[in-house]
């Protein structure tokens, strides 16, 4: 038997489904796992008393449309949108059949939760950097940090 | 790439390869029970869906022969699932414990036997995945404790039992 605590659980699926993602290996395993470290993350930063991904989402949505929707159901909005809740579950009346964007939806997967794990532990582990400079080189991060100067600061993550 | 049509099996093949792959290699154990156990849930939707009883009902059934009250399957299910750490490795409710203990060993093997024992029934399965995991299980496990064989009528000699 073996004691774990919580973020060594988080650590180890998120190391994983970066060493895979960034192999090329299969984006279904990179969604999965991210998506439970997130689950993890999650209740990790609140018990921390910061802010986690989700609430950092609910503001924006308030700031664009102007409600606050409620955490579990956006959590549950996000998780539909990474493709988390696909890979996961099947009801009796879903189709057999799903339309997904793999990669894209991998490369967002691990982005929450690397938001999530960097709030509580950093940036400084290997595969948090390994991650960190694929996006950078893979989705412009020059252009994201230009146009990240005109975010206002109440959009900023806290 | 853009978006595409995937099958439900295929998200469930895709999970348990690497999942078999994780746990053969001793890369990621703890993984490999995430993963089987995302595979299971779909296999076990479209083996119900073939009009065959999944493994879980399979257990129950048994279960239930053997002199226990009927429950149903999504309960069993769970029970199944929280005696393989299933839940509690993708899900941290704000009244659960920081720390769990488990055997990641045991978890993953049993949570990717479970969902091959669902895997094998759908008519597209892959043989060779199945065949691959059987060899390293022959080759790797203790005979003494395990069924290595996949012999329906083994059971544990009396001293390992």
């Amino acid at each position: 038997m073996q004691k774990l605590h919580r973020t060594d659980i988080a650590r180890r699926q998120l190391q994983t489904a970066v060493e895979l993602f960034l192999q090329g290996l299969d984006r279904s395993s990179v969604i999965t796992l991210a998506g439970a470290a997130s689950n993890v993350l999650n209740s990790l930063v609140r018990r921390a008393g910061k802010e986690p991904f989700v609430d950092y989402a609910r503001r924006v949505h308030d700031h664009l449309v102007g409600s606050t929707p409620k955490r579990q159901s956006y959590s549950h909005h996000i998780d539909t949108k990474l493709g988390v809740i696909a890979h996961k579950h099947l009801g009796p009346k879903d189709p057999n059949t799903v339309e997904l964007n793999l990669e894209q939806m991998a490369a967002d997967a691990l982005a929450r939760a690397i938001a999530d794990y960097t709030t509580l532990y950093g940036q400084d582990e290997q595969f948090i950097k390994a991650y960190l400079q694929w996006a950078w080189l893979n989705t412009d991060g020059p252009a994201q940090m230009e146009a990240f100067k005109s975010v206002p600061a109440k959009l900023r993550k806290k | 790439m853009s978006a595409r049509d995937y099958t439900r099996f295929e998200l469930a093949h895709n999970q348990l390869a690497a999942a078999i792959a994780l746990y053969i290699t001793n890369r990621d154990r703890l993984s490999a029970i995430t993963l089987a156990g995302a595979a299971d849930v779909i296999l076990s939707q479209l083996v119900l869906r073939s009009g065959a009883p999944n493994f879980t009902d399979r257990m129950l059934e048994k279960e239930v022969e053997a002199g226990r009250t009927a429950i149903t399957r999504e309960i069993f299910g769970r029970e199944i699932n929280d005696m393989l750490f299933i839940n509690q490795l993708k899900h941290f409710d704000d009244d659960a414990q920081e720390i769990i203990e488990l055997d990641v060993d045991e978890c993953a093997l049993a949570a990717i036997l479970k969902a091959l024992a669902n895997y094998v029934h759908m008519p597209e399965y892959k043989r060779d995945l199945v065949l691959a995991f059987k060899v390293w299980v022959k080759q790797n496990l203790d005979p003494q404790r395990y069924n290595i064989d996949c012999n329906p009528t083994w059971s544990p000699p009396p001293s390992a039992a």
